[in-house]
């Protein structure tokens, strides 16, 4: 064992670092306030842009799509320093960490030519359209139809609380064309294709995150259709375990942290009880670290993570958790105005159980899958 | 980065698996608060496992997780500090057992002891022991415990060498803790499993699912800042790592007991082996608040 970087991964990490420092602008800490703002959507497509040119974007991807066959360490180490820097390239993690990983493993050569190239240069935003009124944990009982039509389909139906829909170029649509768990199709809809209508939805993420999206007699090719009918839920298995370990959460919350304990230091405020909340916040992202690390690990020695990957993200809901509650008792001034990125990682981290999927559903899997405890009865 | 074993950690896992098996089960007849294995500590001697850290190819890491194995047993000996802490000890090697005493209170493997780690305030002092310098007492605890002759000598460690067997005091708190609270949830699990009521397995009931997969969580975390602490030798490391243990031994305890209920208020129930050991832990080095102070100190300059 050894919990130490190496020489390759530390420098890559600085000059991650170093391209951030030149590439931020000095009023980032403002704009990183609403991920999913007008004003964050622009400035991620410039910044992503910079990324791609200096082979930042998408180092892990294969070289055929633009990256350099770099291995999980590189990718995450990326990932840690991006999202610690309050995320600038914005909805953009998505296409990098796996809707363009998902399409090189499943989509046709078509759908790859169309979309991956786009994401590669940092010029696509995209949404994911899984979440549904009465579809949520229980993703399997959605109802958006995808009917069979002449040489396509047409989509009815809702999605709702999807981020970034009012920017994207294109939706990660899961529908139904048929019954049954078994009978749910993922299609690649542009956005700007007829029928479609978003609505903003106010939230407490932030301005401009989350949406209502509908679908109304929505035609699209059979070519829209990623995979065959009826394989979306193996082929979303696969493109949810990528994002599980996908946003080191952690970092920023570290960081946050660190960001709160030196405000409280400069004013003298930091005594006994704060040391209790800013060690019990600092344990738990230390531990979201180790477990997210764990995980890369295994991808790099090429195992698939099973259940540790919930186990990683369990821990990673209790640090946002830990450190978010230290802001709110020991610097509450930061939710009115006085410090804007401690203000943005508090949004974020209100969804940290949420988002990608309830932390409950990770609780059932480690009962399950890593302690063996018996199912429950359906 | 690479969390897995070495070759060398590896074998020595494996060898330790083969040692440890005739420990492994659960006593049938067991109504006492201690079991205590001193053949478990002459054959763990024997077999030089008191040497791992200092050895070439496995060092504190290895260390580490044989503590946390053998605090998966039923029974407990007097590993962690010989293993973590004795190696850092400076000026040859200090008779063992060890045992480390705070505030005058009775302390773990006293009685058995011949090194004593002495702590006064931030301070620590060393004593060597003769049989007879400390008394057993009868203790909740799940471990042996003696108190120490108030007139006992101590020579205290330079403070250099005091914050270094500190940080050392704090890796094997945090690495046994790691092992017993695997064993404890190990144990609930089984009972979980087997234990019905309204017609099917407690197991079923997604409230102690979920409070269970949150202790897994909390444990696996304790495990694995305890390896990290071991593995970068540094002292926010370490603080963070027993403070961790620490905090998460008092959900623990008190989880882990609620969802075996009555069976494991009984003696004949092994669970209090493990959570009394970790009852133990909990105060220990100053209990969490003074970790935390550490923590404060170390990891926010």
């Amino acid at each position: 064992m050894d919990f130490a970087f190496d020489d390759a991964q530390a420098t890559f990490r600085t000059t991650v670092r170093r391209f951030l420092a030149d590439n931020l602008p000095g009023d980032w800490e403002q704009l990183a306030h609403g991920p999913g703002s007008a004003s964050q959507t622009r400035f991620a497509r410039d910044f992503c842009g910079k990324l791609a040119r200096a082979g930042l974007l998408v180092p892990h991807w294969p070289a055929r799509w633009g990256g350099r066959d770099a291995d999980p360490w590189i990718a995450f180490i990326l990932a840690e320093e991006m999202w610690g820097a309050g995320e600038p390239r914005g909805g953009q993690y998505m296409n990098v960490n796996w809707i363009g990983p998902t399409l090189m493993r499943f989509g046709t050569e078509a759908q790859q030519a169309r979309y991956i190239p786009p994401m590669a240069r940092g010029e696509a935003l995209w949404c994911q359209g899984f979440s549904e009124p009465e579809a949520g944990s229980d993703l399997a009982s959605l109802r958006t139809r995808a009917d069979r039509h002449g040489d396509g389909y047409r989509i009815h139906g809702q999605k709702i609380w999807t981020s970034y829909a009012g920017a994207a170029d294109a939706c990660f649509l899961l529908a139904r064309t048929s019954p049954g768990k078994n009978g749910i199709s993922i299609f690649l809809v542009p956005m700007d294709t007829p029928g479609i209508t978003v609505r903003d939805i106010p939230s407490l993420i932030g301005e401009g995150d989350i949406h209502e999206v509908f679908f109304d007699d929505v035609a699209v090719p059979e070519s829209a259709r990623l995979g065959g009918e009826g394989e979306a839920w193996n082929i979303v298995r696969t493109a949810l375990s990528l994002e599980r370990v996908g946003i080191p959460r952690f970092a920023l919350a570290a960081r946050m942290l660190e960001r709160a304990v030196a405000s409280l230091k400069r004013q003298d405020r930091f005594g006994p009880h704060a040391h209790i909340g800013a060690a019990r916040a600092r344990a738990a992202c230390a531990a979201a670290r180790l477990y997210s690390y764990r995980i890369v690990d295994q991808r790099r020695h090429g195992e698939t993570p099973g259940a540790e990957a919930s186990a990683a993200r369990v821990a990673t809901v209790m640090c946002e958790h830990q450190v978010a509650d230290f802001v709110v008792e020991h610097c509450p001034e930061a939710l009115s105005g006085g410090d804007a990125l401690l203000l943005a990682h508090h949004q974020r981290a209100v969804v940290a159980g949420i988002a990608s999927g309830a932390a409950e559903i990770q609780l059932n899997l480690v009962a399950s899958q890593l302690l063996g405890l018996p199912r429950e009865p359906r | 980065m690479d969390f897995r074993p070495t070759p060398d950690q590896a074998a020595l896992m494996t060898a330790l698996e083969r040692l440890v098996e005739p420990f492994a089960a659960p006593p049938t007849d067991f109504r006492r608060f201690t079991l205590e294995s001193e053949e478990l500590e002459s054959q763990l001697e024997a077999a030089e496992f008191f040497d791992i850290a200092e050895t070439p190819g496995l060092g504190p890491v290895a260390a580490a997780l044989a503590v946390e194995r053998l605090a998966r047993l039923p029974c407990t000996a007097e590993v962690a500090l010989s293993m973590l802490v004795r190696p850092h000890l400076r000026n040859g090697r200090w008779p063992r057992p060890l045992a480390f005493v705070e505030r005058g209170r009775p302390a773990r493997f006293l009685t058995r002891a011949k090194t004593v780690l002495v702590a006064d305030g931030e301070g620590l002092g060393v004593a060597f022991l003769s049989r007879g310098n400390a008394a057993a007492v009868n203790s909740l605890f799940a471990y042996p415990m003696g108190a120490l002759d108030a007139d006992v000598a101590v020579k205290a460690l330079e403070p250099e060498e005091g914050a270094e067997v500190r940080r050392w005091l704090r890796v094997a708190l945090a690495a046994e803790a790691a092992g017993l609270m695997q064993a404890a949830i190990d144990s609930t699990v089984e009972h979980l499993s087997v234990r019905q009521q309204f017609g099917r397995p407690l197991g079923t009931f997604q409230a102690l699912r979920h409070r269970l997969s949150e202790c897994a969580v909390l444990a696996g975390g304790v495990k694995w800042l305890a390896l990290e602490a071991a593995g970068t030798q540094d002292s926010g490391a370490a603080a963070l790592a027993a403070f961790h243990a620490q905090q998460s031994a008092a959900r623990l305890t008190y989880d882990l007991h609620q969802m075996l209920g009555a069976m494991g208020v009984t003696l004949e129930h092994p669970l209090h082996l493990w959570t009394y050991r970790l009852k133990a832990l909990q105060s220990e080095l100053g209990g969490h608040g003074a970790q935390a102070q550490a923590v404060a100190q170390l990891c926010f300059p």
